[in-house]
């Protein structure tokens, strides 16, 4: 009789298959808790593994928010974050595909200043430096 | 400034400058009758960077001045008109004037070598005697870039027309110099060139582009007048009538011409600023947008530039999505009026 030797589901093993070993075996309660302990497992992996992969990810994507990517910034016309990609190097706070944090101005585009004009002559063998200094502007108008 | 066989000009030392950054390495010398300064980072490339700068320069100077006797514009001069086959560096240099000319209408113009020396540019500006008592000579109305004719390196020119390129050169050796400092870096990091307030980037740019001052004057760099903007890429300059002044017969003379009057440009704008792809477009229309006048802001507008225009009572006109306010950065246009229009020699760019 198949419920006296357990195949509560009509399944009979295969010979050789292993099962015969558990024939006779009827499943118990333990045998349930055992499988979901193991979906349970398996779900805290596949969990644990897809929270690091959006932390990676979200972090990859702040980066560069503080920053424009290089050469769409002027374009763009609007100076808050964009994207774009930045790999700062250890030791240093600059380089990567986009360029350093520079805060402070570097040039100044304005009417040419003249400033000094240095020449040098050679007279009778002697070396001759005249430097012409000019004044930026005249301010007598 | 008249030079002789026996003069020689010297190169001035670079000086480092230090602007509050340490990932960008400044430094600053005097060239072109005016301050050249480079910015790069990383901060170890400078050297490399003033060398190939100094080359441009050194080679700008020598093609384009029309101050040394040795130069190959004063050979043209001196030749009085006729063909010639000029070296790449002054035909790519004229082709830009042209083009300029071209693009603005006339409004700068390559032609205006004689109006200048009417008005008493006639030398080296640092050696002009600021004041003198005599007036200046009868303005001379440039004959016109119609009438020079440059196809490649060859150039007729008419007798009598004398070429003055200074709408374009700053911006042209601005330009030069960024090439020329990424091909010697090998295409690493960024760079910024600023010839007398023209200035062009290149590389990859500071995050927000690069920080610059916007003012009239040098010295007014830091006022409350002055404006903070970033440019991440192409260019942008200034033109100014604060700066280059000078008396004759109690009047007050300025180095920008209208070309049609050969007379100082007298519109209502005394400065004027524009962003564009390159630094000979920004140099060509700052200055073309001085001499419009009151239709400065119609040409600036067809031009799609954008610029920031100051009255001579300070009122501020911002164009072309200029920034209104500190710390934005500068809109430019991937597109090349001057270049475009001009012969560039082969393996230039």
């Amino acid at each position: 009789m198949d419920a006296e030797r357990g195949y509560h589901d009509g399944r009979v093993p295969l010979p050789g298959s292993g099962d015969d070993d558990r024939a006779g075996q009827i499943p118990t309660r333990r045998d349930g808790i055992r499988q979901a302990r193991r979906m349970t497992n398996w779900t805290a992996a596949a969990l644990i593994v897809g929270t690091g992969a959006a932390a990676v990810a979200l972090a990859h994507q702040a980066l560069p928010a503080a920053g424009s990517a290089a050469g769409t910034a002027a374009s763009a016309g609007t100076s808050a974050g964009r994207t774009g990609t930045s790999a700062g190097q250890a030791g240093t706070n600059t380089q990567g595909a986009s360029g350093p944090q520079v805060t402070h101005s570097v040039a100044t585009t304005t009417a040419s200043g003249v400033t000094v004009t240095t020449t040098t002559r050679t007279v009778n063998g002697k070396t001759v430096v005249t430097q012409v200094r000019h004044a930026p502007a005249h301010a007598d108008d | 400034m008249t030079t002789s066989a026996l003069e020689l000009i010297t190169v001035a030392p670079w000086q480092r400058v230090w602007t509050g950054d340490d990932s960008v390495a400044v430094a600053e010398r005097d060239a072109l009758g005016t301050t050249a300064r480079v910015a790069v980072w990383p901060p170890e490339d400078l050297a490399v960077a003033c060398a190939a700068t100094d080359d441009v320069l050194s080679a700008l100077d020598l093609q384009a001045s029309r101050f040394r006797a040795d130069s190959e514009l004063s050979w043209l001069h001196a030749a009085g008109g006729g063909l010639f086959l000029l070296g790449d560096g002054l035909a790519e240099a004229l082709g830009v004037a042209l083009a300029a000319a071209r693009w603005t209408g006339g409004l700068v113009d390559p032609t205006v070598g004689d109006a200048l020396i009417a008005l008493g540019y006639d030398r080296d500006f640092a050696a002009i005697e600021s004041v003198r008592g005599e007036p200046s000579a009868a303005p001379v109305p440039a004959p016109g870039w119609r009438l020079v004719r440059l196809d490649g390196p060859l150039l007729q020119l008419p007798a009598g027309v004398r070429l003055d390129l200074g709408a374009t050169a700053k911006g042209l050796g601005s330009d030069r110099a960024v090439w020329a400092v990424l091909a010697a870096t090998g295409q690493v990091g960024g760079v910024l060139v600023s010839l007398g307030g023209d200035i062009a980037v290149g590389g990859t740019p500071p995050r927000d582009g690069w920080p610059i001052t916007v003012a009239e004057e040098p010295a007014q760099a830091g006022s409350p007048r002055s404006q903070l903007v970033r440019l991440a890429c192409g260019a942008v300059a200034t033109s100014s009538v604060t700066c280059r002044r000078w008396r004759r017969g109690g009047t007050v003379l300025h180095h920008i011409v209208d070309p049609r009057t050969g007379r100082p440009a007298d519109g209502p704008w005394q400065t004027v600023s524009a962003a564009a792809a390159t630094c000979a477009d920004a140099n060509a229309a700052a200055t073309a947008a001085i001499v419009a006048g009151p239709q400065a802001e119609d040409w600036l507008t067809a031009a799609g530039l954008p610029a920031r225009l100051v009255g001579h009572d300070g009122e501020v006109r911002c164009l072309g999505g200029w920034p209104t306010a500190s710390g934005y950065p500068l809109p430019t246009t991937p597109v090349s009026h001057v270049y475009t229009g001009a012969w560039i020699p082969r393996g230039r760019r």
